[in-house]
């Protein structure tokens, strides 16, 4: 026993750590020539063999959702039904995604194009390509949500216009861009009308009310205010990753992309899982590995989210990108993955990075049993926030386990149910349910997923990660464009037009609604002229 | 600094931080709530019917004695009809679960109720003491927990009832939807969120705390001045699960609500037909009648381990492997009495406890 050992621990009660790598020699496994240089799940391989291992897993991953018909037979080639946009973050995993993408299908063409029988023109030649168009690599810069972190747009960009040839067009994108009615207009989503450019959430109570509201932001103190509104550390991190996916898809759709690839990782994807799980979107679970988003616009593409590195360990691309000299210019992780210690989210990472290392199946583990496993029931409509599923009666069951106010147990509080210690009157009193205010009526609630719900609404002692400034109010926070123009088309139209009325004789600040958005809002019931 | 008033009432002095909701309350409307979200539960499961024979799982710990305490009120409150019962599970683990029992024995006289206990001893030969003598620490919870699930279906079926309610509380049933996840334990995460779980021919199991915190169990507790035995098992060194309750506590201290989160997402998800289509049918175990997803159950395998000397043979491959290269088991093995499902009327008299001791 060596010295620092604690003599009072029963060794029979400790768990034996496995071999760090089965057999009895270092030799690769694949070429069973070489010595090894990595143990990728027990197993050791040599710096020869890594590479086409990672690309096979690579191609394994995105290939079978690349055609129209996923999962079908894939002789005729690769052919997807629209273009495709690769999310980069500079991180990782996205280092060894964009580098994959680069090498597998935008390397140069060693035979001159010149030279190709019928000219590059001809179909023969011309259809070549697996996605339509030139692929675009889209950064979100999120140091609007962290005042005084730095810019890294142009680092970012230097990394992608390094690869040969220029394969791809950068787009850069930012955080607050989410709140940017002119970002909304430039993808093609048409101008936000005036009643929905005013609302405004309550945030102070479960029913997230929605009002016209008084204040403007520019499109940085609107995400800024947000995000300090939101109740906790875990809402902050949580509410950046939708963000920052909404925004992705949103761009991918005004590409007329069919395919946007994540670098989530195996190890990063078991995180999110649990992570998710912990916040309660059990529900769309399915969907953290594989998911297809319907943008809800005429001739718009479904937008295929793929995660191409999903049975790739995080270990094995930082490998990746260490043997192919690739910079990692992104954030740490504790910027993009729920940074503050007392977040879901980054305790689930320190979580599972610590198992890994103690019980190291456990990555591939949560994702293969994750894959198992589908919604109970369907769903028809998305949630107005993450663009996710929404499942039925999530408000009913949250009413039902924990009783919040004696109005929400009206039906309980009744004849020998009544609570022993309030008189006849008073209980009386307590169930009386108030009567709503002219614009209370509109509320966000029913139109979120428990997740959603539960991150603008559940508190913790803690709080959030910034405090919200002296002087601001949690009842007239800013929401996403997204959501605005969702819940614009739940106004009642006398309210829209009201509200317009109310703006000339109380000079808010609104844009009034012109003649022409009326008219789109009620084209349908207007009778021609003659 | 003026006192908070009631954020449910708004007439008495807030006394506790209901941890489930963040809520200010008093300590009455907390005594409500509490009940009632119980009592939400059993009605919206349609748990019981009246005259229905309820064994109640008492370990002597928190739950068990706050589960007998509101199950005997709502029994009382919304006639209910039910003849409850105290079943209590000996696993014969000198100075841990002795003090535990007179914990029992004091809640059977003061809520007036039958208690039955039943030991590993009698049933299975041995105890937990013993067990942990053939086998060490490192795998004792695999033999307990198997023994116990059994041992508290045998003792339901000497009382002759339907139902056995446990005291398994949100903390556990969160805890186990995690455990299930990253053992990959599939079948297992698709029944853990279920209130009831009955096997086709055995007792009906329900979790009428499945919604309720510990943390509020233990205050109502407190606040009751209800007395219970509080002591980790002596022989618990589950490091994996350990892994996973630290955790899970890590993420109530984030977000109070992460339990109730994750209790929602293991009811919102299920396993996928093609995965359901490729796992085991239960059956009856060959040996004692038992449910069993092989030919013979967990209990009898472990059981036969211990008694040809070869604990591990039901759990890892290798020794079991082994302990099949000699030979059948010996006829004059000890085994588990054959199981029989209960009957119409009790298969024992129910033992009183000052009897017992």
């Amino acid at each position: 026993m060596s010295a620092c050992e604690n003599p009072n621990v029963d060794k029979d009660a400790l768990m034996t750590r496995r071999q760090k790598f089965d057999g009895k020699t270092k030799i690769c496994v694949k070429c069973k020539e070489i010595p090894g240089r990595i143990v990728i799940r027990y197993a050791v391989y040599c710096k020869s063999c890594f590479f086409p291992l990672i690309e096979t897993r690579f191609r394994k991953s995105l290939e079978p959702s690349i055609n129209v018909i996923p999962d079908g037979p894939r002789r005729k080639g690769l052919h997807a039904a629209g273009s495709l946009v690769i999310a980069f973050s500079g991180g990782i995993g996205s280092t060894a995604l964009l580098d994959l993408v680069a090498k597998t299908y935008f390397a140069p063409r060693k035979e001159d194009l010149e030279k190709l029988k019928g000219g590059k023109e001809h179909p023969r030649n011309a259809d070549k390509d697996v996605w339509k168009g030139r692929p675009a690599v889209c950064f979100v810069e999120v140091c609007g949500a962290f005042p005084g972190d730095r810019d890294r747009t142009e680092e970012i960009r230097a990394v992608v216009e390094s690869y040969p040839g220029s394969p791809f067009e950068f787009v850069p994108l930012r955080l607050e861009d989410a709140f940017d009615p002119d970002w909304w207009s430039a993808i093609g989503r048409g101008d936000l009308p005036s009643a929905a450019r005013s609302l405004g959430l309550d945030m102070s109570d479960e029913d997230l009310k929605l009002s016209p509201s008084p204040v403007e932001y520019t499109p940085l103190d609107a995400l800024r205010v947000y995000l300090q509104s939101l109740p906790t550390q875990t809402a902050f991190f949580s509410a950046i990753q939708t963000l920052t996916r909404v925004l992705l898809l949103h761009t991918s759709a005004s590409r007329c992309a069919s395919h946007l690839v994540l670098g989530t990782s195996l190890t990063s994807l078991s995180v999110n899982l649990i992570s998710g799980i912990a916040q309660g979107s059990g529900y769309t679970v399915s969907e953290e590995t594989k998911e297809e988003w319907n943008p809800r616009v005429i001739d718009g593409l479904p937008v295929r989210v793929v995660r191409p590195l999903r049975d790739i360990g995080m270990k094995e691309c930082a490998i990746w990108d260490w043997w192919s000299r690739l910079p990692v210019v992104g954030r740490s992780r504790r910027y993009i993955e729920g940074g503050g210690k007392n977040a879901i989210g980054a305790l689930t990472r320190d979580f599972i990075f610590g198992l890994e290392s103690d019980y190291p199946a456990t990555v591939s583990t949560v994702a293969r049993t994750c894959a198992k496993l589908t919604p109970k029931e369907g769903s028809d409509c998305t949630c107005v926030l993450c663009g996710r599923p929404v499942q039925h009666g999530v408000q009913e069951w949250k009413a039902q386990i924990s009783i919040r106010a004696y109005e929400q147990a009206s039906t309980a509080v009744s004849g020998n149910t009544r609570p022993p210690h309030l008189t006849e009157e008073e209980i009386e009193k307590l169930i009386q349910v108030p009567h709503d205010t002219p614009h209370s009526s509109l509320s966000l609630t029913p139109r979120l997923c428990y997740a959603c719900h539960t991150t603008l609404t559940s508190r913790s002692s803690r709080g959030t990660a910034t405090s919200i400034a002296k002087g601001k109010s949690v009842d007239d926070v800013p929401i996403p464009t997204w959501v605005r123009a969702a819940m614009y088309s739940f106004l009642p139209i006398h309210e829209i037009i009201a509200e317009d009325n109310d703006d000339e004789e109380t000079s808010l600040g609104r844009i009034k609604m012109t003649r022409t958005d009326m008219k789109a809002q009620i084209a349908d019931f207007l009778l021609p002229d003659e | 600094m003026a006192p908070r008033p009631c954020a449910l009432c708004q007439k008495a002095k807030a006394m506790v931080k209901r941890p489930k909701t963040g809520q200010q309350i008093c300590r009455d409307c907390f005594f409500y709530v509490f009940e009632t979200e119980v009592h939400n539960t059993i009605i919206q499961s349609k748990l019981f019917s009246p005259g229905d024979r309820v064994a109640i799982g008492a370990s002597g710990g928190k739950d068990s004695t706050v589960l007998a305490y509101v199950m005997k009120t709502l029994n009382e409150r919304y006639q209910y009809g039910l003849e409850l019962f105290l079943l209590s599970i000996d696993e014969g683990i000198t100075g841990y679960r002795d003090d535990s029992l007179e914990t029992v024995k004091r809640n059977q006289q003061q809520y007036d109720m039958p208690l039955k206990i039943l030991s590993y001893n009698e049933l299975y030969g041995w105890t937990m003491d013993a067990i942990v003598s053939q086998v060490g620490r490192k795998n004792n919870c695999t033999f307990c927990g198997v023994f116990r699930r059994q041992a508290l279906d045998r003792g339901a079926a000497m009382l002759n009832v339907d139902h056995i309610v446990t005291g398994h509380n949100a903390d556990d049933i969160a805890e186990t939807v995690l455990m299930n996840i990253m053992r990959g334990d599939i079948a297992r995460l698709g029944r853990c969120t279920s209130i009831c779980t009955q096997g086709e021919d055995t007792i009906c199991r329900s979790k009428p705390f499945k919604y309720a915190y510990e943390k509020e169990i233990v205050m109502y507790a407190y606040f009751k001045k209800l007395d219970y035995f509080s002591t980790e098992c002596i022989y618990s060194p589950d490091a994996y699960r350990g892994h996973a309750r630290a955790f899970l506590k890590d993420l109530e201290a984030a977000r109070p609500s992460a339990i109730i989160d994750i209790i929602h997402s293991g009811e919102a998800f299920e396993i996928k037909e093609e995965i359901k289509a490729t796992q085991k049918v239960q059956q009856t175990c060959q040996r004692c009648g038992y449910m069993s997803s092989n030919a013979l159950c967990k209990a009898c395998t472990l059981l036969e381990g211990l008694e040809r000397g070869m604990a591990n043979s039901g759990i890892t491959d290798r020794v079991r492997k082994k302990m099949e290269a000699e030979g059948p088991a010996p006829e004059n093995l000890r085994n588990i009495p054959f199981f029989t499902q209960a009957s119409g009327s009790p298969a024992i008299a129910v033992s009183v406890a000052l009897d017992a001791t």
